[in-house]
């Protein structure tokens, strides 16, 4: 009962009458006593609530190791070691990979051999399991192709998301509601920070959409970048058009929209949220050709995007099952050598003797085991962190009800992601999240000094504390909270995207070494990582002839 | 001291008009007509403050401690009057009794408080001081209270929670006197005691207030409740009056015994009298039995298949007596197999074909019921029917939710069938709509078994003729990338509940 204080007027404890009981020095303290007494009551109730059950979890085993090993020549080929011959050797096992290994089979090369460094394939679009389904570490959905995607349109015919009709399957694309943002203490429909928005500033939403869709329509902006940037050089795009495009690439976003006049502070938090979340840049760091690419590069579409609860591991696993022994993982590529006509790729296991290789691997990557290869750019890779919440039942939430994709307005992650969201049967209490996070406002060396300082403490009270902001009891909630860390998730498009994809545009390394990776356009999308696979496939096919 | 003292009278006082309100306010939100309800609450209220008042001339020796323990008790009563008048009404036919029982302990209670209290300062101070400082906080603090109420109080916390807030404070004054009168209460270790357990009890249902007036307000049924049961899946609750039966799910009627008939023989045979066979049926949702007892009828249906999420329910409509005197012991019938899945699911992973599908499942007002009502899930049903077999879907009401009904129409085309809406009155319900759809245009039967008591083979037809206000509109099909259904149905049901 200590915990009223006791107002000073009430300190007289000699129990004298007072003559005047009533002065208004008294009567203002005792309503004041009062009110300390009101706001007592809280203070003490609090008392009876029970701490938060400790969550358990970890950082997630990843390549990172076998990574370094590489770097600092750790690997060292071993005494006995299998030679094999194949026409092709990819190296790499994402989709720029996998996708390579998809052409070879369709262009009737099935000679050929993957060799991946981690445990499992799919590269960024790995996924893990636990007993609540799958969930994706990484790249977790698929906007809708446009037009002219067509090999991944190609691709997903075959793998029967769009069938004979030319229709997707409607169980693959995400299921409503799709998108919810967090603000004002309640979720809304959507991700647009429109909510009791003065007009002028809902006015900067409309004008930034209306410059982003004469954008698109100028057609330089469409993926495959290799099918935009043609267009670009090659003068399908009106004068006034390709200079305004390539005036964008010389600016941060941040700069471009300040210049025009679109200062919203609403406006810059959605403009960077795209940013975050597709190119692992801050408003300040990416080129504002970036930006307006989030939005004009595939056809405005009132459905989609494509997902599954392992993410995109969904394309990635199936292309890996056709590719059967083919694959092989836990194979670190140590050096490329030449071979008369052809190469030796060696890993600590075996020697591949090949016709062709496609480096379906980081750039970075590629001078350590290409003596004298030098790339002739150096992109900027950013590191992200991912995060799987094992959740014992769902949390409390306020408004729009619960989505596949759900983000905090203000946060520094990205939201998280529903893995379950697709089930269609009752969903049981447990669930899986996974949370996003790109490290940005930094360069990607910086961010990943910065993340070699963070436990997984620091990680787990982060991600709790960011989700508390819209679920207050989501401490009492989570089981496990896993961390996967992402050094180089991903090559940044900082201001020079043009210029580097040109230079980038007709090189290649050596002579029967071709690039399959979307580091060869600058930023990382599967219809990029995608198209150079195929590309890559084609000119190795063409080599084995 | 003094200000201390002064502060409490004032705090007694606002505490003892919102237990007041607050039996005003409930009595009006659940009998109605608030004149009546306000006028003799509060009558009874200060004729109970005079009993107490009367009273108090009883009380001469340990005046203090007497006063602490009213403090206590009356924070504790009127701290949960609400909740214990809203089980009262919920679960007992004594809402009335309990109300003015209510209303005079607490006002006798209140009433001595005041003597008491000015018989404590009267010790102390000049009486003409004590009577009119006493008095004069009595009535600020009455004001606060009255003005608190409305603005604050029932707008934040509800009823159940502001009752228990003040409860919380009254205790507290109890205590807090037990501190300033010290030198007068020798023994004191024992009303502390009892203080904290009554701060205790009041704080957990202070706490535990949003789930505390969830339950009193489940309990708000029309009529006595014969059996409620929190399931895994939802909140299932048995109602009886005369020889009324209700099923409430999660608060929705989902049947009334005086014409379920209406519902069940609607739904059941304008398309499985039509079948050409009729061999094995296949039942989605309906886990009250009622639809099987009327596929039951054929004596050519060989085998029934119900598909229903909880097994709780199905148990409970498979084995209580007054339960399966409705259903005719249906879902115990040889015939038939109950599968307690998630439909979606279950067809999903599971081969089987029928002759004709019953869907009965509740009505599409949220995301995940909505799922069961898109194209693939009809697609998926479709290949679970033979080439020549039908489906019927229960399709929400066609006057009441218009888009709805028309929507659910637009997915069953969209999933590449034949349909045929049609619609009935069912008392309960109010006109009803179904959807019959199939391979090929739907032929009403000739024949119909012995023993319905709403439907006769030539009053079939006319079902499938929509009046004008319920005549087909533009509606786009529900699909789950984009469940307009679910956005139709809440628009619609938010404007008759306007």
């Amino acid at each position: 009962m200590s915990e009223a204080p006791e107002p000073p007027g009430g300190a007289r404890t000699d129990g004298a009458p007072a003559p005047d009981a009533l002065s208004r020095r008294g009567f203002v303290l005792a309503t004041a006593g009062g009110a300390a007494a009101a706001l007592g009551i809280p203070a003490l109730l609090r008392l009876t609530r029970k701490g938060a059950p400790p969550v358990a979890g970890g950082f997630v085993e990843d390549d990172s190791a076998a990574g370094h090993a590489l770097r600092d020549g750790r690997w060292q080929p071993r005494g006995t070691r299998e030679e094999q011959r194949v026409a092709v050797a990819i190296v790499g096992g994402g989709l720029g990979g996998l996708s390579a290994g998809w052409r070879l089979d369709a262009l009737g090369v099935r000679d050929w051999c993957l060799l991946e460094l981690a445990a499992a394939p799919g590269g960024n679009a790995r996924s893990g399991a636990n007993d609540t389904g799958r969930f994706p570490w990484g790249a977790h959905y698929l906007p809708l192709p446009g037009p002219e995607a067509t090999h991944v349109r190609a691709l997903l015919r075959d793998l029967a998301v769009i069938d004979g009709d030319g229709r997707y399957d409607e169980r693959m694309l995400c299921h409503a509601p799709q998108e919810r943002l967090w603000q004002h203490g309640q979720f809304h429909e959507g991700v647009e920070p429109l909510d009791a928005l003065p007009a002028a500033e809902r006015a900067q939403f409309t004008r930034l959409a209306e410059a982003v869709e004469q954008f698109r329509d100028s057609g330089a902006f469409t993926v495959p970048s290799a099918v935009g940037l043609a267009r670009l050089h090659s003068g399908a795009v009106p004068a006034r058009a390709a200079a305004a495009v390539r005036a964008l690439d010389t600016v941060t976003a941040r700069e471009w929209l300040v210049a025009q006049g679109l200062t919203a502070p609403a406006l810059h938090w959605w403009v960077e949220y795209g940013l975050r979340d597709d190119y692992g840049c801050a408003l300040a760091q990416g080129s504002a050709w970036a930006a307006v690419h989030y939005a004009a590069s595939r056809p405005a579409a009132d459905e989609g995007p494509l997902t599954w609860p392992e993410g995109n591991d969904w394309i990635a696993s199936r292309l890996a099952a056709r590719a059967g022994e083919r694959l092989v993982t836990n194979a670190p590529v140590l050096r490329l050598e030449r071979d008369g006509s052809g190469w030796r790729v060696h890993t600590p296991q075996r020697t591949v003797r090949c016709q062709a290789v496609v480096w379906a691997a980081p750039l970075f990557v590629l001078p350590r085991a290409l003596e004298g290869a030098s790339p002739p750019v150096a992109h900027d890779y950013a590191p992200w962190v991912v995060a799987t919440l094992l959740l014992r039942r769902p949390p409390q939430e306020r408004g729009f009800p619960a989505a596949w994709d759900s983000v905090i307005y203000g946060s520094p992650s990205l939201g998280y992601v529903d893995a379950g969201h697709q089930a269609l049967g009752t969903r049981p209490d447990r669930r899986s999240w996974s949370w996003y996070h790109a490290v940005v406002g930094q360069s990607g060396r910086e961010g990943r000094q910065w993340l070699r300082t963070q436990r997984w403490e620091d990680w787990r009270d982060r991600i709790v504390a960011d989700l508390a902001r819209a679920h207050p009891d989501i401490g009492a909630c989570v089981e496990r909270i896993d961390v996967k860390v992402w050094g180089h998730a991903m090559a940044r498009p900082l201001p020079g995207v043009l210029p580097r994809a040109a230079a980038l545009r007709d090189w290649q390394p050596a002579p029967g070494v071709f690039v399959g990776h979307a580091d060869a356009s600058g930023f990382s999308l599967l219809e990029e990582a995608q198209w150079h696979g195929v590309q890559a496939a084609e000119g190795a096919a063409r080599r084995v002839g | 001291m003094t200000a201390a003292l002064f502060a409490s009278v004032c705090l007694i006082a606002a505490c003892g008009l919102i237990y007041e309100l607050v039996a005003g306010a409930l009595a009006s939100y659940l009998l109605g007509d608030s004149v009546t309800q306000f006028s003799t609450v509060i009558g009874t209220y200060l004729f109970a403050m005079g009993v107490g008042s009367w009273l108090s001339r009883y009380i001469v020796r340990g005046v203090v401690a007497r006063f602490v323990a009213i403090e206590l008790l009356v924070g504790v009563v009127g701290g949960s009057s609400s909740l214990l008048l809203f089980l009262a009404f919920a679960y007992t036919d004594a809402f009335r009794p309990v109300l003015y029982a209510l209303v005079l302990v607490i006002g006798t209670l209140v009433g001595l408080e005041i003597p008491l209290l000015m018989r404590i300062l009267r010790e102390r101070f000049s009486f003409k001081d004590v009577v009119a400082n006493v008095l004069t906080f009595d009535y600020i603090g009455a004001l606060g209270a009255s003005l608190l109420f409305p603005l604050v109080l029932v707008p934040r916390l509800g009823l159940v929670r502001s009752a228990m807030a003040f409860g919380l404070l009254n205790v507290l004054v109890g205590l807090w006197s037990t501190h300033l009168f010290r030198d007068l209460l020798p023994r004191r270790r024992h009303l502390q005691a009892g203080g904290v357990a009554a701060l205790l009890l009041l704080g957990a249902g202070l706490w535990q207030g949003q789930r505390l007036t969830t339950l009193a307000e489940e309990g708000l049924y029309a009529d006595p409740v014969i059996l409620a049961r929190d399931t895994r899946y939802q909140r299932l609750v048995l109602t009886s009056w005369k020889d009324d039966l209700r099923l409430y799910l999660n608060g929705h009627l989902q049947f009334a015994s005086r014409d379920e008939y209406r519902y069940h023989e609607a739904l059941v045979h304008p398309g499985l009298a039509a079948a050409r066979a009729r061999g094995r049926v296949l039942v989605l949702g309906g886990g009250d039995g009622l639809a099987v007892r009327e596929i039951l009828r054929y004596p050519d249906v060989r085998e029934v298949t119900l598909v229903d999420l909880d097994g709780e329910m199905t148990g409970l409509f498979a084995t209580h007596a007054r339960l399966t005197a409705l259903n005719g012991g249906a879902l115990r019938d040889p015939r038939v197999r109950v599968v307690n899945a998630d439909a979606f699911t279950w067809l999903d992973a599971n081969p089987g074909t029928y002759d004709f599908a019953v869907i009965d499942f509740p009505d599409p007002s949220n995301y995940h019921v909505g799922k069961l009502y898109t194209a693939p899930f009809y697609r998926l049903v479709r290949r679970h029917l033979a080439p020549d077999g039908f489906l019927v879907v229960q399709a929400t009401s066609p006057l009441f939710a218009r888009q709805s009904f028309w929507s659910i129409v637009a997915t069953l085309e969209a999933a590449g069938l034949t349909t045929a809406p049609y619609h009935a009155y069912v008392p309960s319900f109010g006109e009803w709509g179904f959807v019959l759809a199939g391979p090929v245009p739907y032929v009403p039967p000739r024949t119909l078994p012995t023993g319905l008591r709403y439907l006769t083979a030539a009053t079939i037809p006319p079902l499938f003729d929509f009046p004008a206000d319920q005549a087909r509109v533009p509606a786009l099909p529900n699909r789950l990338a984009d469940q307009v259904l679910v956005r139709y149905y809440e628009r619609e049901f938010a404007a008759i509940n306007r």
